[in-house]
């Protein structure tokens, strides 16, 4: 009775030991691919990137033949919200490129990875990158992120509508832009533009409005905001650079009507010679090259210098898949993979010491992103916490002003918008401590 | 013993929905509340308390009082043209029920309203294009000028309204619908027999009878006017340059402020505005409708 009643007692422990083990192997065999298939997700802001990510996955296949890389590129502002919601729920994925002015939050709230050792030399390198990119990519003396590529404007003009309008030779200062785009200009029987001779950001959403504006200011000699001895920042605009920029806009708008808020505007009218000119970084070359290959234009500096939009590759999460993170940061900044970006896909690599002369033989356009004077300036967003609202307020101002043609032969008026805006702008810093003296 | 038994039981039954409809909506609405008097940047831990300083910061923000008056006008725009042409179609379409065109007619007002929102914005988006847009071909043919639909600023706030009227029709006119077909067709006879007309029939008799169902649609539509957003976005949003002027709305504003601005706080004090403006106005609705329903 004993015995039997041990055996009874025992039988559902066996059985039970047997399941658990059972499962264990199931889950286990189940398991193993998994554990030995690595996946890493790349996030980007800009699709035109997804086939450079996936040539870079491709080259890792044979050092890392189970690691699997899912891209998800999609557009910009879409993509600084996800990051915003991903980062801080831990749903990020493992890397994530971003511009260094938005990264600077995340780098102060610690939601991205420091550089091991090995990536931190790379980065700190001078052969690989000069103090500018290095920074870009540091917070705190600390490497974080692996410089990658960088926005930077230049003129993109259609040779044949300068041929038609009897133009030999790119606009070489602002007032040339005004008169080139009269002269540019393609009109109906009314006299309304039919082709802008200028295509100039006036509206939509977002910052991209603030952004052209201060890449036209800065060719006066004047920024939107600017940094102080102390290492504060105040706007300073208001005043007769600031004018000259706001108003050649309104000229061009309301005044000569080279351009009209509804035409076409952008690389898509460029493409479709809906525009002859118009100002825009590098990327624009690869999307002709896919979608005009027969347009016929040229591209030029532009009067006084640039915008750089520094962006890396920074890394969340933790062990193996950082790991892994970390390999393919490495490996898209392999000098190979980064000529492939400049000729593929257009975006101007950081790393210094490239040979691009291959490529700029058979693609001309790009010598005015890497061949400028040595005087050729430069300038980026501020690495400060309310960038994104100076120059979402910034546009809504701008569109305003864009829209009134009462302003254009006003330039009282136009210093009124100019203070406002300043004013706006320094408000902002004041709110988060950032304002000069 | 037997009641309380009943009441126990109505109380547990109830109570998973409860639970979920707390959890859903009470909480967040309370959670908003308690952000609003708040400081939060959505990265850091920190979450300072600052009282009313959001709210005060509100009364002197020109783009949120933008936001707040293109929101206001398109929802109260919809409702002017929602109401009254949906009570016109439904009265329309009840009459005319024994028409094999019937089903038709229903279903071509209210497909508008189960069609996704971004393609039918899109193709809106299509209609009012100043250059290539229908719209401005027709009127062209009739002498009219051609009109910038979304870049100018009067011409876009009237184009999302346009928009948004298109899609609450269909919801209107159905429960116009059922209302209509809930009266009672006796009264209808003893109008006809006292010599009223099909007019006055709709004037005097149709609309005083469907207030309760204008007192439930007018709630509903106005409450969704205040919510635009995804039209407003749609009809400005392009890869690139030329998309069209930007409507600011609250939604909007308020994703801006906790997604591009980083500032949670703020938006939640936009959002607090919001749900106070909605309760408002749906109390005043309810005074008003059932005031005069009574009279």
């Amino acid at each position: 009775m004993t015995l039997q009643s041990t055996s009874l007692r025992r039988l559902p422990s066996n059985a039970l030991r047997m399941a658990l083990l059972g499962s264990a192997m199931g889950i286990a065999a189940l398991a193993a691919p998994a554990i030995s298939a690595q996946e890493i997700r790349v996030w980007s802001g800009y699709p035109e990137l997804a086939p450079f990510y996936e040539h870079v996955a491709e080259g890792m296949k044979a050092d890392y033949p189970d690691l699997t890389v899912r891209v998800e590129a999609i557009a910009l502002r879409e993509h600084e919200k996800r990051l915003a919601l991903g980062l801080t729920s831990g749903e990020a994925a493992e890397v994530i490129e971003l511009g260094t002015s938005t990264a600077t939050r995340y780098l102060e709230n610690e939601l991205f990875n420091a550089a091991p050792e090995e990536v931190s030399a790379f980065v700190q390198d001078p052969a690989n990158f000069n103090d500018f990119f290095r920074d870009s990519a540091s917070f705190g003396g600390t490497v974080y992120g692996l410089p990658l590529f960088r926005g930077q404007s230049a003129l993109y003009y259609n040779t044949d509508m300068f041929e038609a309008a009897g133009l030999t030779e790119p606009p070489t200062d602002m007032a040339q832009y005004t008169e080139y785009a009269e002269a540019l200009t393609q009109r109906d029987a009314n006299g309304a533009p039919t082709v802008s001779g200028w295509s100039l950001r006036l509206s939509g959403g977002g910052q991209g409005i603030a952004e052209k504006f201060w890449i036209n200011m800065f060719q006066y000699g004047e920024n939107l905001v600017e940094q102080t001895a102390d290492g504060k920042w105040r706007a300073d605009f208001a005043n007769e650079q600031g004018r000259a920029a706001l108003k050649q806009y309104l000229e061009n708008v309301h005044t000569l009507k080279t351009v009209t808020v509804e035409m076409p505007a952008d690389a898509e009218a460029f493409e479709r010679e809906q525009t002859a000119m118009f100002i825009r970084e590098s990327w624009v070359i690869g999307d002709i090259a896919a979608k005009a290959p027969e347009l016929n234009y040229a591209t030029a500096t532009l009067p006084r210098g640039s915008i750089v939009a520094p962006v890396s590759l920074w890394i969340s999460g933790e062990g193996e898949q950082a790991e892994a993170a970390w390999a393919f940061a490495m490996a898209a900044n392999e000098p190979e993979n980064l000529l492939w970006l400049l000729d593929n896909v257009g975006w101007l690599p950081n790393r210094s010491g490239l040979d691009y002369s291959a490529i700029l033989e058979a693609k001309p356009a790009l010598a005015a992103f890497v061949d400028y004077p040595d005087t050729y300036e430069f300038f980026s967003l501020p690495n400060i916490g309310p960038v994104e609202e100076i120059l979402t307020r910034a546009a809504a101002r701008l569109t305003e002003a864009f829209a009134n043609p009462a302003l254009a032969a006003d330039d009282a008026a136009i210093d009124g918008v100019l203070v406002a805006m300043q004013d706006e702008i320094n408000g902002l810093l004041q709110r988060e401590g950032l304002l000069a003296e | 013993m037997l009641r309380r038994k009943r009441w126990l039981f109505a109380i547990l039954a109830i109570l998973p929905t409860l639970a979920i409809f707390a959890w859903l909506r009470m909480y967040p609405i309370f959670e908003t509340l308690r952000l609003s008097l708040h400081k939060w940047d959505i990265l850091s831990r920190n979450k300072p308390f600052i009282g009313l300083a959001n709210f005060q910061e509100l009364m002197t923000d020109r783009l949120f009082h933008e936001a707040l008056l293109n929101t206001s006008i398109i929802a109260f725009g919809v409702l002017i043209i929602t109401i009254p042409t949906a009570m016109v179609l439904a009265a329309l379409i009840h009459y005319r029920t024994r028409s094999r065109l019937s089903g038709f007619y229903e279903t071509a007002i209210f497909l508008p309203h189960v069609v996704s929102l971004v393609p039918a914005a899109m193709a809106w988006k299509w209609i009012f294009d100043a250059r290539l847009g229908p719209l401005n071909a027709v009127l062209t043919f009739f002498g009219i000028e051609p009109q910038a639909w979304l870049f100018d600023p009067t011409l876009s706030v009237i184009s999302v309204i346009v928009l948004c009227s298109w899609q609450a029709l269909g919801y209107a006119v159905l429960i116009y619908l059922v209302g209509f077909k809930s009266l009672p067709v006796s009264l209808y006879e003893a109008a006809k027999l006292d010599g009223a007309s099909g007019p006055q029939s709709f004037w005097f008799l149709s609309i005083p009878m469907l207030k309760p169902i204008t007192l439930y649609v007018s709630v509903v539509t106005l409450v969704s006017g205040f919510n635009v957003y995804a039209q407003a976005f749609v009809l400005a949003s392009d890869a690139q340059g030329a998309p069209g002027r930007q409507v600011r709305v609250l939604v909007l504003d308020m994703l801006e402020n906790s997604f591009r601005n980083y500032r949670v706080g703020y938006a939640a004090s936009e959002a607090v505005v919001l749900l106070l403006i909605v309760l408002v106005l749906t109390l005043i609705q309810f005074s008003l409708l059932r005031e005069r329903g009574r009279a």
